[in-house]
C-alpha cells in the first residue's frame, strides 16, 4: 500500500464531511464525538481560538457577530453581486468590500477574505481526518457545485492551500456522487444526479459505461438551496408575529437568528413527521417589557404550498440539463438524490413525478459526495495506475460557456458549455494600431452575448511581443480549461512563437502574496474543542 | 512504465498537429456516433490525465495532457452530427491542412460574411431591394432616366450601400449628356 494518503472533502454551504479509502472501501471519517457531518460554521472565540462545526453552530445566536456561516454563498463573488447584497441583509457578521470589488468578512478586529473562512472549515476537516486516521493528512480532493464558475473554483482551491492542503483536484459534487454510486459496480446506465444542497442546486446527467463516468450535461442554480426553504418558513413566522404583536422580528439580528434556527428546525421536523411544532420562548420583548414567545404549528400541506415554486424551479434546471444531453426524463435509468433537503417528501414526490421513477434509496444524501471525493483522491495518488489503468475515469464538462468581450458590450463564445474538460482553444488577435505593444482581453463566463449579463473572470493583458504596423502582429491566445474547471489563458506571437507576458487585473481572486500570508495566519490559528493532539 | 507506451506518447505528441479528429480518436472517417463514443472511451482509458496523476515526470504529464485535450476536442466536434458533417467535408477537401482543427468562430464569421454579401447585393431594407431590382432592370434596357430615378430612390433608403452607389455612378456615366442650353 502506498505510504501517502489523501482524503475527500465535501465543503458544503451548511455542512461539510470528510472521507477516505480505508482497506479498499470509502468511509466517512467521524470526529471525536462520532459526528459524521459538521456544520460549516466558524466561530471566533474570546481567547483567539476558533471553533468550527456543530458546536460553533450554537454560537450563531450567542456570539452572532463573531460567527460566520454560509460563507460558501459568498466565495468567489464580487462585492456588487446580488448574492452579497442579500447576505448583508440577513447575516449577523460584517460583510465589507475589499480590493478589486472583492468580498471581505470582518470579525472582531480582523478582516478575512472568504477563502480564509472556508480554509478554517477545511482545517477542521483536516484535523478530524488526522485524529481519526492517526496520521498527518496533506492532500485532498475538494468538491464544489458543478455550476460553480471559474472565480468560485479558484477561490475554493485557494481555501485548500490556505488550510495547508495540497488540493489534488476540485471535483463537481454531482460527479462525485455518481462515482460513489457506480464505483466498482460494472454498470452501464444513464443516471441523473439531483443535488439540492444548502445553498446551491445542481443537476448532472451522466452516462456510466463500466469504469467510465461521462458527464453528458450539467446545469444548476447557485442561488437556490435548502436555506431558501428556511427563509420561506421564517418569512411566514415573522409576518404572522408582526400581525399578532405588531413587532417585526427581522429588525433585530438576534431575533433573526432565533427565527432562522426555528425555521430550519421546522423544515426538518415537517419533513420527517408531517407536522412541526415551533416554540421559541422569549424570542423578543415588547416595548412594554413583556417577554414574548413564538408558538406556531406548521402542517406539511401548508409547508408544501410555501416551497412549491422553489421545487418547480429545480425542474426547470432539470429540463435544461436533459435538453443539453439530448435525452428525455424517461430515458434516464436511475436518479440519485444528494443533499439534505432531498429528504423532504415534497422533493422526493416531485422528483418521482418528474422522472416517472422511484429515486434510488440506500444512498446517504449527506455523505455520498465526500465518499466519491475520497475515491477520486485515492485514484490520483495511485502510482500503479499509469501501468495497470485506473479503476474509474471521470469525464467531466465545463458548466458555463467561456467568452471574450468584444466591442460594443458584446461577447464572443470561445468554448461552449458542456464541453468535455480538459480542453483548449486558440484564437488569433491582431493589433489594431501601429506600434501597439499590448493586447488586452476581458474573459467572461456565461450564456449571454451581452458582457454585463456574464460573470467577469478577469482582464488579461499581454505584452512583450514584437511591435509592428497595425495588423502585422498576430497574437495567438490560448484558452485552457483544466480538469478542475479552472481557466488558464496564455498568449504567443504567432510569427516568432515567443510567449507573451501575461498580467491579470480586475480579478476578485487572491494574489500569490495574499495566499502566502493567509497560509501563515491559518497555521497560527488554534482550533477549539479538540483534545490537544 | 512500459517503453512502448512511452514511445507512443512521443510519436503521438509529435504528429498531433498533422492529425485530423478521426485519426486522433483512431477511427474510420465514416464512423457512427456509437463507434465515436466507444473510441472516445477507449482513448480516455489510455490517455486520461488522472491515470498519470501520480507519475513524477512533469514533462510526460504535460505531453499526455496535450494529447488528451486534443482527444476531447475531437470528441466535442465529432459527437455533434452537424459539426461532424461539416468537418468531414473540410478535411476531405483541398484545404485539409488548414482545416484539421475545427473552429466555430470561423463558422460564425463565414455566416456573417455571407449575410453581408447578400445584403449588399440586394439591400438591407425591403424598399431598397425593390428599387435596386427595378434600377437593374432599367439599366439592362438602357433606359437611363428611369434607372436613375430608381437607384436614387433605393439610395434614399440605404444611403451607405456601396453597391447602390456604384450603380448610380454607372448610370450617371452612361446617361447621354443632355445640353441644357440646346434648343431643340
Amino acid at each position: 500500500m502506498s505510504d501517502e494518503i489523501a482524503v475527500g472533502i465535501d465543503l458544503g454551504t451548511s455542512y461539510s464531511c470528510v472521507a477516505a479509502i480505508l482497506d479498499g472501501t470509502p468511509q466517512v471519517l467521524p470526529n471525536e464525538w462520532g459526528e459524521r457531518t459538521h456544520a460549516s460554521v466558524v466561530s471566533f472565540l474570546d481567547d483567539a481560538s476558533v471553533l468550527v462545526g456543530n458546536n460553533a453552530k450554537k454560537n450563531i445566536i450567542t456570539n452572532a457577530e463573531n460567527t460566520v456561516y454560509s460563507a460558501k454563498r459568498l466565495i468567489g463573488r464580487f462585492y456588487f453581486s446580488d448574492e452579497v447584497k442579500k447576505a448583508q441583509a440577513v447575516m449577523p457578521y460584517r460583510i465589507v468590500e475589499g480590493p478589486n470589488n472583492s468580498v471581505r468578512i470582518g470579525v472582531r478586529d480582523r478582516i478575512f477574505a472568504v477563502p480564509e473562512i472556508s480554509a478554517l472549515v477545511l482545517k477542521e476537516m483536516k484535523a478530524i481526518a488526522e485524529t481519526s486516521l492517526g496520521r498527518e493528512v496533506k492532500k485532498a480532493v475538494v468538491t464544489c457545485p458543478a455550476y460553480f464558475n471559474d472565480n468560485q473554483r479558484q477561490a475554493t482551491k485557494d481555501a485548500g492551500r490556505i488550510a495547508g492542503l495540497e488540493v489534488l483536484r476540485i471535483i463537481n459534487e454531482p460527479t462525485a456522487a455518481a462515482l460513489a454510486y457506480g464505483f466498482g459496480k460494472d454498470i452501464s446506465q444513464r443516471i441523473c444526479v439531483y443535488d439540492l444542497g444548502g445553498g446551491t442546486f445542481d443537476v448532472s446527467i451522466l452516462e456510466i459505461g463500466k469504469d467510465v463516468f461521462e458527464v453528458l450535461s450539467t446545469a444548476g442554480d447557485t442561488y437556490l438551496g435548502g436555506d431558501d426553504f428556511d427563509d420561506r418558513i421564517m418569512a411566514w413566522l415573522a409576518d404572522d408575529f408582526l400581525k399578532v404583536h405588531g413587532l417585526d422580528l427581522r429588525q433585530n439580528k438576534y431575533c433573526l437568528q432565533m427565527l432562522k434556527e426555528a425555521g430550519e428546525r421546522a423544515k426538518i421536523e415537517v419533513g420527517r413527521d408531517g407536522v412541526a411544532k415551533i416554540q421559541v420562548p422569549g424570542i423578543c420583548r415588547s416595548p412594554e417589557g413583556q417577554v414574548l414567545d413564538l408558538v406556531q404549528t406548521l402542517q406539511a400541506e401548508q409547508f408544501n404550498r410555501m416551497v412549491m415554486d422553489l421545487v418547480q424551479r429545480t425542474f426547470k434546471v432539470c429540463d435544461e440539463a436533459l435538453q443539453s444531453a439530448r435525452l428525455t426524463a424517461a430515458e434516464v435509468d436511475a436518479v440519485i438524490l444528494v443533499g439534505g433537503p432531498t429528504r423532504l417528501p415534497i422533493v422526493r414526490q416531485s422528483v418521482r413525478h418528474y422522472f416517472q421513477r422511484e429515486p434510488l434509496t440506500g444512498i446517504d444524501p449527506d455523505e455520498v459526495v465526500a465518499l466519491g471525493a475520497s475515491i477520486q483522491a485515492a485514484a490520483l495518488l495511485d502510482t500503479g495506475a499509469a501501468e495497470a489503468g485506473q479503476a474509474s475515469y471521470l469525464l467531466d464538462v465545463t458548466p458555463l460557456s467561456l467568452r471574450v468581450a468584444t466591442v460594443g458590450g458584446y461577447t464572443e463564445r470561445i468554448i461552449a458549455k458542456n464541453t468535455p474538460i480538459p480542453i483548449e482553444k486558440s484564437k488569433t488577435f491582431t493589433t489594431s494600431r501601429d506600434g501597439q505593444d499590448r493586447v488586452r482581453i476581458r474573459v467572461v463566463q456565461g450564456e449571454s452575448n451581452r458582457v454585463e449579463e456574464c460573470e467577469l473572470l478577469g482582464e488579461f493583458e499581454f505584452s512583450d511581443f514584437r511591435v509592428g504596423k497595425r495588423g502585422d502582429v498576430q497574437i495567438e491566445v490560448t484558452f485552457e480549461i483544466d480538469s478542475n474547471g479552472i481557466v488558464n489563458v496564455s498568449a504567443m506571437d504567432l510569427e516568432s512563437r515567443a510567449r507573451a507576458t501575461t498580467t491579470i487585473s480586475l480579478s476578485s481572486g487572491l494574489s500569490e502574496a495574499d495566499i502566502q500570508t493567509a497560509i501563515d495566519k491559518n497555521a497560527e490559528v488554534e482550533l477549539a474543542g479538540h483534545a490537544t493532539a | 512504465m512500459d517503453v512502448s507506451f512511452l514511445m507512443e506518447v512521443e510519436r503521438r505528441s509529435q504528429e498531433l498537429d498533422a492529425l485530423d479528429y478521426f485519426q486522433v480518436l483512431r477511427i474510420e472517417r465514416g464512423s457512427s456516433p456509437a463507434e465515436i463514443k466507444s473510441a472516445y472511451y477507449r482513448e480516455s482509458r489510455a490517455f486520461h490525465p488522472d491515470r498519470f496523476a501520480a507519475v513524477e515526470s512533469v514533462e510526460l504529464r504535460n505531453r499526455i495532457g496535450r494529447i488528451y485535450r486534443r482527444i476531447n476536442e475531437a470528441y466535442t466536434v465529432l459527437r455533434d452530427d452537424v459539426k461532424r458533417q461539416k468537418y468531414l467535408a473540410e478535411v476531405s477537401g483541398p484545404e485539409r491542412e488548414r482545416k484539421l482543427r475545427f473552429t466555430e468562430a470561423e463558422e460564425t464569421q463565414v455566416r456573417q460574411e455571407q449575410k453581408q454579401k447578400m445584403e449588399e447585393q440586394f439591400g438591407l431594407t425591403p424598399n431598397g431591394r425593390k428599387f435596386y431590382a427595378a434600377a437593374l432592370k432599367e439599366v439592362e434596357a438602357q433606359r437611363w432616366d428611369p434607372a436613375e430615378r430608381a437607384i436614387k430612390s433605393a439610395l434614399m433608403y440605404e444611403p451607405q450601400n456601396a453597391r447602390f452607389k456604384e450603380l448610380l455612378a454607372l448610370v450617371e456615366r452612361s446617361k447621354p449628356k443632355a445640353d441644357p442650353f440646346k434648343i431643340r
